[in-house]
Parts: C-alpha cells; sequence; structure tokens
C-alpha cells in the first residue's frame, strides 16, 4: 500500500543516514568526512529529519579535523535558516566555535553570525517571548560583545576582517533606511516595539559600533587588507545610511589620505591609494555628494591628488546629472 | 598533488596570458580558471590598428579556423595559430570575468588596467557569504615569453599560498617576500563574495 512504501522509503533514508554519520565517525579522511556529511545534511534538511540527527551531527563540532568542524558551523546556518525556531537549540553550539583554536573555524563562525543575525532578529520580532528566546536573545548579546571586542584584540588578521564585516551588519541592521538606502535588507525599520528588545537602544549601539570602526580605521599599525576592508566597509554604510554617516566618512577618508599608516609598504601604499580613489569615485556618485557642493568639491580634490582624471570625475558628476534628469 | 586554493587569472583577452598561467598551474594540480575582463577578445592582425576581434561567446576552434583561412601562414608564423591551439585543448573558448559569479581564493591579473576592472566588477557585487578573494596583480607584458615567465611567477606565488594554512594571516607577509625576491611590484587588495 502507499502507507507501507511512505515509510520504508523513510526508513531508507533515515538507514542512509546513518550509514554515512557512520562512514563520518570512522573516517580517517578530512575530505570524505566532509563529502559524507554535506550528504547527510542535504537528506536530513530536504526530508525534515532534523529532529532525528540534530544532535548526531553537531557532535561533529568537536572532530579533530578543521574542514569538518567547519561543516558543523555551516549546518548551524542552514538549520536556522530552514527552520528559525532551531535558534534555541543551536545557538551554544554556534558560541563555542568562536573558541575554536583554528582562526578558519572562528571565521566561518563570524561569517555565519554575519548571516544568523538579521534571521533571528526577524524571527524574534513575530515570535512568542518565552524563556527559551529571551536566553537565546542573551547568547545573541554576549556574541555581539565578543565580537566588538574581538576586533582590537584578535592576533588573527583574518579574523579581524570578518569582525570587520559583522559590524558593517550591525551597523546597516541596527540604523533606519533613508531615501538613498538600496537593496532590500532587514533592519530595525521592519520591527515594532518589542518587550526583548529596545530599538532605540539598538540604534545607539550601531552608532557605537561605527564610531569603533572609524577609530580602527586610522590605527596606525592597521594591516593593508583590513584598512582596505574598513574603507569599503565606511563606504558601503556612508552610502546607505547617508544622513547620519555620510560626512564623517569622507573625514576618515580624507584624514587617511593626508596620514597614511607608516606601517605600509610601497605597493601596498600605492594599492591603498588606488582602493581609496574607488571609494571616492563610488561616493561621488552619490545623490547626496550631488545635492552638495561643498562635497563634490571635497571630493573631487581627494581623488585629484590621488590621480583621477577630470574626465572620471565629471563621469561620475554626469551620472547623478542624468539620474536626476530622469527622476 | 592537487590543492584546495581557488584560483583565477584574467588578463584582457583570455588568450595568452591569463591561458600560459592557467596550463602551467592545472598541470601543477591547481584548481584553475581563467578569464578576460575586456569588451571583446582581440588577436593580433596584419598591422597594429587592423587586429581581429571577436565575441567572447566565439570558441578558440572557430578563431583558429578563420585565422587559418585568412592568412596561413603569418599566423603561423607569430605563434598565434600555437597559441589557439594550446587554448583549445584547455577548454572551449575564452571566458569573461565579468559574467563568472564563482568564489576564488585568489584571482591574479597581469596588468594595472585589468586589475582596476576585475576589483570594479567585484565591488559592485552584492556578497553572498563575505568569503574574502585577494586580487593581486603582477605585470605581465602581452608577449609569449613574458607570459611564460609570468605564468611562471604566477605558479610560485600560487605555491607559496598553497603551503599556508591561513592564508588571510600570512599573505601581507607572503606578497612581500615574494615582490622582494621576483623584484617585481605588486598590487594587492580584498574584495567579498
Amino acid at each position: 500500500s502507499a502507507e507501507v512504501s511512505e515509510e520504508v522509503v523513510e526508513n531508507s533514508v533515515e538507514n542512509r543516514v546513518i550509514d554515512l554519520l557512520n562512514s563520518s565517525m570512522y573516517s580517517s579522511s578530512e575530505s570524505e568526512k566532509v563529502s559524507n556529511l554535506v550528504k547527510v545534511q542535504q537528506l536530513v534538511l530536504h526530508n525534515d529529519l532534523l529532529d532525528n540527527f540534530l544532535d548526531e551531527i553537531l557532535g561533529f563540532q568537536n572532530d579533530r579535523d578543521v574542514q569538518v568542524r567547519r561543516f558543523v558551523v555551516g549546518f548551524v546556518e542552514k538549520t536556522c535558516k530552514k527552520d528559525c525556531d532551531y535558534f534555541p537549540k543551536v545557538i551554544m553550539n554556534l558560541k563555542v566555535m568562536f573558541a575554536d583554536d583554528s582562526p578558519n573555524v572562528v571565521k566561518k563562525a563570524i561569517q555565519t553570525s554575519t548571516q544568523l543575525y538579521k534571521e533571528f532578529l526577524k524571527w524574534i520580532s513575530s515570535a512568542k517571548i518565552t524563556d527559551l528566546v529571551e536566553s537565546t536573545y542573551e547568547v545573541w548579546l554576549q556574541i555581539k560583545q565578543h565580537l566588538f571586542a574581538l576586533l582590537d584584540t584578535a592576533d588573527n588578521d583574518g579574523i579581524r576582517t570578518q569582525v570587520i564585516k559583522f559590524m558593517e551588519m550591525i551597523v546597516i541592521c541596527q540604523t533606519r533606511k533613508d531615501q538613498f538606502s538600496t537593496g532590500d535588507d532587514f533592519c530595525i525599520d521592519s520591527m515594532s516595539a518589542n518587550p526583548l528588545m529596545d530599538l532605540d537602544a539598538l540604534e545607539e549601539e550601531a552608532k557605537q559600533v561605527f564610531e569603533q570602526l572609524i577609530i580602527f580605521h586610522g590605527t596606525p599599525h592597521i594591516s593593508s587588507v583590513n584598512l582596505m576592508a574598513t574603507m569599503q566597509t565606511l563606504t558601503l554604510i556612508a552610502r546607505q545610511r547617508s544622513q547620519p554617516f555620510f560626512s564623517k566618512v569622507i573625514q576618515a577618508l580624507e584624514a587617511l589620505h593626508a596620514n597614511l599608516p607608516p606601517t605600509l609598504a610601497k605597493s601596498q601604499v600605492n594599492s591603498v591609494r588606488k582602493q581609496l580613489k574607488l571609494q571616492l569615485l563610488i561616493l561621488l556618485k552619490h545623490p547626496i555628494a550631488w545635492a552638495s557642493p561643498p562635497f563634490q568639491t571635497q571630493i573631487s580634490q581627494l581623488l585629484t591628488d590621488l590621480g583621477a582624471s577630470q574626465s572620471e570625475i565629471n563621469k561620475c558628476l554626469n551620472e547623478n546629472r542624468k539620474r536626476t534628469i530622469k527622476t | 598533488m592537487t590543492f584546495d586554493l581557488r584560483i583565477a587569472v584574467v588578463c584582457s583577452s583570455n588568450q595568452n596570458r591569463s591561458m600560459e598561467a592557467h596550463a602551467v598551474l592545472s598541470k601543477k594540480g591547481f584548481k584553475v580558471r581563467s578569464f578576460g575582463s575586456g569588451n571583446q577578445v582581440k588577436l593580433p592582425g596584419p598591422a597594429q590598428d587592423k587586429p581581429n576581434v571577436y565575441d567572447f561567446g566565439t570558441t578558440y576552434e572557430e578563431m583558429y579556423k578563420d585565422l587559418l583561412s585568412k592568412d596561413k601562414n603569418l599566423y603561423t608564423q607569430n605563434g598565434i595559430l600555437h597559441m589557439l591551439d594550446r587554448n583549445r585543448r584547455l577548454k572551449s573558448c575564452p571566458e569573461r570575468f565579468q559574467l563568472c559569479y564563482e568564489q576564488f581564493d585568489v584571482v591574479f591579473t597581469v596588468e594595472e588596467r585589468v586589475y582596476d576592472q576585475v576589483v570594479e566588477e567585484l565591488s559592485l557585487r552584492t556578497p553572498v557569504d563575505n568569503t574574502t578573494a585577494h586580487i593581486i596583480n603582477i605585470d605581465v607584458q602581452d608577449n609569449h615569453e613574458e607570459a611564460t615567465i609570468g605564468a611562471f611567477l604566477i605558479c610560485e606565488m600560487a605555491l607559496m599560498m598553497a603551503q599556508s594554512t591561513d592564508l588571510d594571516n600570512d599573505i601581507d607577509e607572503l606578497l612581500q617576500e615574494f615582490e622582494n625576491k621576483a623584484e617585481r611590484p605588486l598590487l594587492h587588495t580584498i574584495a567579498f563574495q
């Protein structure tokens, strides 16, 4: 009968998952383990078997192989994206990964946090506030504080880079859009007042995080890579939240141009200047720059110093002119 | 021997410099793809101001047949047919970087203009998960001899990178060391995918 055959199919999927999990547990090959676990993930998510196998899969988070532990972080991400109700069940698993020995696992955990925080806020806006939800929120607060501190305390440059992106997400997510914001990224605009979260406090925190990024941007020993990553982040923030931040970002870029970190090698100076030029060209195209002759002058001057030609500058200004004519 | 590093090499037309590097890296066991960043594929013609121009969809095979029929002697003597033959054995046609959305760990470019095009292209995209890509430029002149040297240098860099267990943290020092050894200035930036 149809019922029996459905049960047989489900059992055979479960058996397959069990086989793959066993193979992963006893395999000595990292790539084979990961490959099996990826199949497990696919089968479990596709066949609604999370409740059956969640703990078994999470058990691999202490595996000796880096790629296996990275896989578990990715699995936490996919689980929460599939069903936010799993947040309380897996949030601690995510949190402990920040203490992993391998920077590659820590970076993955930060990347996952950058993705999941927005999902969490969306979920918590409409979820019933139980003790479990509240304690999950507390863990997120701890994660945020840990990551904000990591910007200065991390001894690994790659980790710092991912922290910059996490902080970028916090600034965008926890501030309100303006008329020039583009894209449909989730932010507090879509959240209503909530017994758990003070929206004003979140906005205030975002502004503090922005200030922290500005300070980091100006530190004398910043690496060339993180300087360029921060420049990109500040430019994105200036474009998406121009009212509070555009002017401060221009000031920061101007200060950088006048005072590059002394630790940069010659070719790094060239790379940083090129990146700075690109970011300023992007900002010159912003409607706020178009509407403000002082901004136009300030940015154009910086661009000229950086070797931009008048035609490059005019191209940006003309793009704005065309946009204005269209509207 | 195979490596996990995901590499892209980009020149203007995906014919000479990037394909030479593609061939060398591939043979060494790297996961490599190659691209052109220009608007069209250009091959030398009978005169400086008369290049052969093709769209990116055209296969190396079609270009080979086209040049063979136009002037077999010229294109044999200047090595273009030989290059196209090498290329058609590696893949079917030139690929445009701006149309590829695959994630890479490292993107090598061979001249500043290509570097600028790649960096600008990546800056316009919305990242999927913030995986980092390191974009590195090393100037390589567009002729056969220089392409061979360039490919060798790119391969050297790739081997150094493959030995690192934490590329993001090691890359600054690695590139400084390489620059001093090779005596060629590099450009380097980061993009998020």
